[in-house]
């Protein structure tokens, strides 16, 4: 019986990627036109109350360092590019959660000159948390969602 | 002395400063006083309720006066305490330019460069005239806030 | 101009994603050294074009849409709006209704100045007293949402008045968290005026003199803090003010440290308010009707934000849509300040000094961008970079 060495390796090193990027996932946020509400909230996750970061999670100021994009707000015309910017300079694999109703459907911005429409407009989004703004609880929600579905699906894959 | 006497008194000695200049004072309501001038009598009343230290330039409100109507006015409020003071300029749509104040009220320069990019008014002697709080895309000649830039209603 | 004044120049820029605030901005800092000799600020990712979009929905509809020009201070634009719209129908808003809105007022007041201490502690790297006043902040935020229903966005307000009220259990609620809050500011007073880390990353920082503030037009606290006496609360009383007053809390000092205790002792102020509130909350109804079309006038509304001096114009046509609605926040006028504040100070203290005038760019970015001429700035490159560094060290050798 011969093993395969080279393909068990390979194996090992995707458990332990996934292990790592699901039990530390680094944030990144951006506003691209939200009204604040959805930053406060999102701030106020990471203060002893709702305490995100007991999930590993670390909000990062670089869009290279981070592997989760959280977008807040319509997307305005001149922040249309900015988000586009941050998104590719993240590294691959990397998922976009959509904080807000803004975010999600433009909101109350809906019909505005300046807002182009919703985030799924501009960049691909795999989690998205309701709410004017959602509750802290709503995005941890979301972001722990979002991981576990990663985990599931790297099993599969 | 009572809040009543001295937004009286504030009022009055706005309206004798501005008094050379006055076309039409209206009081619209208790404590505010409108005063319509021409555009050329801007940068004397202004400096005529700047110089003397009363109150201060609290904002500036361009108005479209309707898409049939011909003009645009521009109105700029100072308070001093509770007391407001308008001052109201009306340009000609055609020719769209009232002169800067930025010499007397550096602090005006935002608000200029909001009406030439919002109404496209000429702001003539304004430090600054570039257009740039719409985004770097954004069509020249087009002027959202007046009243011929239509967007779409939202339903309900 | 000195001879050599371009080459010398070198500029910073960061933003609009960027660490220190959690909006975006960008600004470019023109620096000799580690010292800035020049700001210039590019607004305009959040214009969304609210002034606008207002024309084109109902009265009842601005409500909501206006209370979104800004998350933190929500319920104060929404009051604003509240007060031009009544004073346009010529609607009497039955004192209880104008009671609970002032209470609202204070109670946003409070989260507004617990967060920006939190977040200026943070650009210090004072991240304890972040992690604290953000724990604390969270009584209020309960509290808020006990008497609301929302974190966030209240819409404690409706046209004719409020559709809140105050029972004797939230009174009790409210009262507690206002002990606990009220010791707690104590501790951050203290903080704030002793702690010798930090007082050296504010005392003597951007200091701005009343002359200054007023020629920029600045206010709030931050005029507050160069010793301008402007609250609108007590100049021109609206809502209970006049019931309820407030008194004036003044520094002459005009530096980073001074607009931290301003704000930390207006956070007294508002205690003291919502006591009083409380104690005496009028009886009655709390709203009137309020019709549905709005004959053709016009009128100015001027509130106390946590920021600043809040300025609505409001214009109606006849229909039940606003002819023209203006909003002039705070913060622009806050904003005019930066440059002047910056030049002579170490590129570090910049996130300070910026997050000193607490600035708002959702509220801002409505309307105004500042920028400076394109030619202003200039591109380096490598080949550029070396020669310049070899013939400086040429020059230093002689």
């Amino acid at each position: 019986m011969s093993i395969n060495l080279e393909k068990t390796f390979q194996d090992a090193l995707e458990q332990v990627k996934t292990w790592a990027r699901t039990n530390s996932p680094w944030l990144i946020h951006f506003n691209s036109g939200s009204c604040n509400g959805c930053d406060i909230e999102i701030l106020a996750t990471l203060t002893p109350r709702y305490d995100l970061e007991r999930f590993g999670v670390k909000l990062q100021g670089s869009p290279r360092h981070a592997d989760i994009l959280i977008c807040t707000g319509p997307v305005t015309r001149q922040a249309r590019e900015r988000l586009l910017r941050v998104y590719e300079q993240m590294p691959e694999p990397k998922y976009v959660v959509a904080v807000g109703s803004c975010a999600i459907s433009g909101g109350v911005f809906q019909g505005c000159y300046n807002v182009i429409g919703h985030i799924d407009q501009v960049i691909p989004v795999d989690a998205y948390v309701p709410g004017c703004p959602p509750r802290p609880e709503a995005i941890i929600d979301g972001v722990i969602k979002l991981l576990k579905s990663l985990e599931a699906q790297e099993q599969t894959a | 002395m009572d809040r009543e006497t001295t937004i009286s008194q504030s009022l009055e000695s706005a309206r004798i400063l501005l008094a050379p200049c006055t076309q039409q004072l209206l009081t619209p309501e208790p404590g505010r006083m409108d005063i319509s001038l021409a555009t050329a009598d801007l940068l004397p009343a202004v400096a005529a309720l700047h110089l003397n230290g009363w109150g201060r330039l609290v904002a500036v409100t361009g108005l479209d006066l309707g898409v049939n109507e011909g003009d645009l006015e521009v109105l700029y409020h100072f308070c001093a305490g509770a007391a407001i003071v308008t001052l109201r300029v009306r340009v000609p749509k055609a020719d769209a330019a009232i002169p800067t104040i930025c010499s007397l009220i550096p602090a005006a320069s935002f608000y200029e460069r909001e009406l030439g990019e919002m109404f496209g008014i000429t702001v003539v002697g304004t430090p600054n005239p570039d257009r740039l709080f719409l985004p770097d895309d954004w069509p020249a000649g087009v002027y959202p806030l007046r009243k011929d830039f239509v967007v779409p209603e939202i339903p309900g | 101009m000195q001879k050599n004044d371009q080459a010398d120049k070198f500029i910073i820029p960061i933003g609009p994603q960027h660490p220190a605030l959690k909006e975006p901005g960008h600004f470019e800092f023109t620096v000799d050294g580690e010292i800035v000799t020049g700001a210039t600020i590019r607004l305009g990712y959040v214009h969304r074009g609210i002034e606008k979009a207002t024309e084109s929905r109902t009265w009842v509809q601005n409500l909501y849409l206006l209370e979104r020009v800004c998350g933190i201070c929500s319920h104060i634009h929404a009051t604003a709006y509240c007060l031009g719209v009544e004073r346009l129908a010529g609607l009497s808003v039955p004192p209880r209704a104008q009671a609970i809105r002032e209470l609202v007022v204070e109670l946003e007041r409070i989260h507004s100045h617990m967060l920006w201490l939190g977040v200026a502690a943070h650009e210090a790297g004072f991240d304890t007293l972040f992690m604290y006043s953000w724990r604390d902040r969270e009584t209020v935020m309960d509290i808020l949402e006990g008497l609301t229903g929302n974190r966030v966005h209240y819409s404690a307000n409706i046209l004719g008045g409020v559709k809140i009220d105050v029972d004797a259990e939230q009174t009790k609620t409210i009262l507690q968290g206002v002990d606990f809050l009220e010791k707690r500011t104590h501790h951050y007073l203290d903080v704030v005026t002793t702690d010798s880390a930090f007082v050296q990353r504010t005392a003597g920082i951007a200091v701005m003199s009343k002359a200054v503030a007023e020629h920029f037009g600045a206010v709030g606290p931050t005029a507050r803090a160069s010793g301008v006496t402007q609250d609108i609360r007590i100049d021109a009383p609206y809502l209970a003010y006049e019931d309820f007053p407030v008194e004036i809390v003044l520094d002459t000092a005009g530096d980073l440290k001074a607009r931290f205790v301003v704000r930390v002792q207006e956070l007294f102020q508002s205690y003291q308010v919502i006591r009083a509130i409380l104690d005496k909350l009028p009886a009655g109804e709390l709203a009137v009707t309020m019709p549905r079309r709005i004959k053709e006038n016009e009128t100015i509304s001027r509130v106390e934000a946590p920021r600043g001096e809040l300025f609505y114009y409001l214009k109606s046509n006849g229909t039940d849509k606003p002819e023209r609605i203006k909003i002039r926040t705070p913060s622009i006028c806050n904003f005019g300040t930066v440059p002047a504040l910056a030049a002579g100070h170490q590129l570090a203290d910049m996130p300070m000094i910026l997050a000193g005038i607490d600035p708002c760019f959702s509220c801002n970015d409505r309307m105004v961008t500042i920028h400076r001429p394109a030619d202003d700035s200039q591109t380096w490159t490598w080949e550029m970079l070396r020669q310049y560094g070899i013939s400086y060290y040429r020059e230093k050798e002689r």
